[in-house]
């Protein structure tokens, strides 16, 4: 298996009130621990305020973790400045939710696409300007619109320049954040059409940050289903959704709703609101809202174990011995 | 013959922009039974909102105004009506909710007072009376403390918690038509499962009439009984569930389902359309669809179809010159450049 990112028990927390009193942190992303193998789509999955895209924020140390550990091509990441970890931005580039909101709309769109070469390349101008072209090229735009700026465009042509930008310098990793969550079905399948044609042609791996699990379905080689800021789940794709093993992953699959009318689904709808990732419940994040919760749920956090070979889940229903607890 | 309680005809909904007027609806024409869920979807810029809030003429702070056709309310045309009576229709006969409830809500007022304000104005009850079937109201929306929640802000709720209180206020006067737009495109999936569930129980107790407008298919497909297809300002299909899922009859309608991916559809490829949705100020001559369509031929550059009947069907309609052909197939995809 050839890694490319491997990262474990990673831990972040934002501080929120600071001045009189006591400090309170929020917990964002609390002892998470996956990979991503070369050339895969890798997932993750959740609801707002899971932590998702704190973990892709953490992943290229555009945010630095509290502790754990981030590994890119066998080198530890974790603890590298700033300017030691810049010529290893080249490979992991950024695809954000809102192209209009990450491209400078005072910049023509050939220099947006051309940006990156300047500081990862010693090309010339005029060098930069014939990559830009063929990079609008093979993300759909033509060299008609180099010369344009980002407003003249529409939300699925908009992302496709922040791709063609993310794709400029060649990168072995995209983190892509809600890529497609903006943009209107029919855009949305064109968008995700061409990042699997991408992929294809340059060996990318993604990892894909999303809430839609149709979407994540479609694309993705291996998924991990995030919870208040834990992993609750990781397996490949079909073993995902056809036995998912978690309750809220169950939960989260059952509450898609399906575009055909005839299937009627059994649908298990979960009580409640996600508690605050400030005051966190104990033992297993998960239980005020679980359908099968125990007494051992309340008490102690289960542990994130294999299964079966790339199946991981964090539950106290799974562990050995554990149903003889009973449920309460 | 079910009776009709809401009846759109030919409505035309215009927008000044500078000395010209733009066109987001032209021409709409539906209807909606009594205790029936019917469903208005397309994508961002087809005049779905717009034809809502043409419904309930909310357009007066909007450079928007009803230009032409009948809203026929139980027979009462309320595109006529004076303001002050289509004050009493808004929130007792008809009322609406949105997607984002943050900002339906007044931030600065506690949700006991905004949701006695309808009770009081549009029942008359007295403060006390009020109070009482707020906290009830809140209880049949699910919210728990409901008699806690009334002296708590907005903000203070979590946003699924805030498109309750949105439905509670709504179902108040226990109105014949609740108007949902993008009701649960805000919220996360867990949560959309309850709110949607909550609109279908509400419908069924209230027997209340639901016009729920949305651009999720899936979200189409689980709660109308009939679905209208929107695509630049237009109605281009009309037809039960069932049938459209089943056998769409507009090319748009079929690009649109297959465009969407499905739980354990596990195809490689998506179909797409190709394109993207015409400004409307520079609105295509003919079929609006026809340079994004794969069977488009010459009549349809030059021509724009009306809503044609579909043979053998009662109420199924496309606004498809090709409507009638029994496939696809008959119907010829051609590629570019080819058409005619």
């Amino acid at each position: 298996m050839d890694k490319l990112v491997e990262v474990k028990g990673l831990k972040k927390s934002f501080l929120i009130q600071k001045g009189l009193g006591a400090k309170r942190y929020l917990q964002a992303v609390n002892d998470i621990s996956f990979t991503i193998r070369r050339g895969e789509t890798f997932s993750l999955v959740g609801e707002s305020g899971c932590g998702k895209s704190t973990t892709g924020r953490l992943v290229n140390r555009l945010l630095t973790p509290d502790s754990g550990e981030i590994w890119f091509e066998g080198k530890d990441i974790t603890k590298l400045s700033e300017r030691a970890m810049r010529p290893l931005r080249k490979h992991m580039q950024m695809v954000f939710q809102d192209p209009y909101a990450s491209l400078n709309p005072r910049m023509k769109v050939k220099d947006l696409v051309a940006e990156p070469l300047i500081i990862h390349t010693k090309l010339s101008a005029r060098e930069r300007d014939m990559m830009a072209a063929k990079l609008l090229e093979e993300v759909g735009l033509g060299s008609q619109h180099a010369e344009r700026y980002v407003h003249e465009f529409s939300g699925g042509q908009r992302q496709r320049i922040g791709i063609a930008r993310a794709l400029s310098v060649k990168p072995k990793l995209i983190i892509a954040d809600e890529p497609v969550s903006a943009l209107d079905v029919s855009i949305q399948s064109q968008v995700i059409n061409l990042l699997q044609d991408l992929q294809e042609e340059h060996g990318l791996a993604y990892l894909f940050i999303s809430h839609d699990l149709s979407v994540v379905e479609h694309i993705s080689d291996r998924i991990g289903v995030m919870y208040l800021g834990s992993l609750v789940e990781t397996a490949d794709k079909d073993t995902l959704y056809e036995r998912p093993l978690h309750p809220y992953s169950q939960a989260l699959l059952s509450a898609v709703p399906v575009p055909d009318p005839n299937v009627k689904r059994e649908r298990i709808i979960l009580s409640g609101d996600l508690p605050s990732p400030v005051n966190p419940p104990s033992g297993c994040r998960f239980h005020t809202r679980c359908p099968s919760c125990m007494e051992i749920c309340k008490q102690r956090v289960p542990e994130f174990r294999e299964v079966e070979p790339g199946h991981y889940v964090a539950c106290h229903l799974y562990d050995e011995g554990a149903q003889a607890g009973g449920k309460s | 013959m079910t009776e009709r309680l809401l009846d759109v005809q030919g409505l035309v909904t215009e927008f000044k922009r500078g000395s010209s007027h733009i066109r987001a609806v032209s021409d709409v024409s539906f209807h909606i039974n009594r205790r029936e869920v019917v469903g208005l979807v397309g994508e961002s810029g087809c005049g779905k909102s717009v034809t809502s809030l043409s419904l309930m003429r909310l357009l007066k702070d909007t450079p928007g105004r009803i230009s032409g056709g009948k809203v026929l309310f139980e027979g009462r045309d309320l595109v006529k009506l004076p303001e002050k009576e289509m004050r009493h229709i808004r929130g007792n006969e008809i009322a609406m909710i949105f997607q984002e409830p943050m900002t339906s809500l007044n931030p600065v007022l506690r949700i006991g007072k905004q949701l006695e304000e309808p009770l009081t104005v549009h029942l008359g009850l007295s403060r006390s009376q009020a109070r009482e079937r707020a906290i009830d109201l809140l209880r049949q929306v699910g919210i728990p403390r409901a008699e806690e929640v009334i002296h708590d802000y907005p903000h203070q709720l979590s946003g699924g918690m805030r498109q309750r209180v949105m439905i509670a206020i709504a179902i108040a006067c226990k109105p014949k038509l609740l108007i949902a737009d993008e009701p649960t495109t805000a919220l996360d999936v867990t949560i959309q499962a309850q709110i949607l569930e909550l609109i279908r129980k509400l419908r069924a107790d209230n027997d209340m009439s639901v016009l729920l407008i949305t651009h999720d298919l899936g979200v189409v497909a689980e709660m109308c009984d009939r679905v209208i297809v929107m695509y630049a300002g237009r109605v281009v299909e009309e037809g039960t569930v069932q049938e459209l899922f089943a056998n769409p009859r507009h090319p748009y309608t079929k690009g649109l389902i297959q465009s969407v991916p499905k739980l354990r559809q596990k195809v490689r490829r998506l179909e797409s359309i190709p394109g993207n949705v015409p400004d409307l100020s520079q609105m295509p001559q003919g079929c609006k669809f026809a340079p994004r369509c794969a069977y488009a031929t010459e009549r349809c550059h030059q021509e724009e179809p009306g809503l044609i009947a579909v043979e053998g069907s009662t109420g199924r309609k496309s606004r498809c010159w090709l409507a009638n052909e029994q496939t696809w197939e008959e119907r010829g995809a051609v590629t570019d450049g080819q058409a005619g």
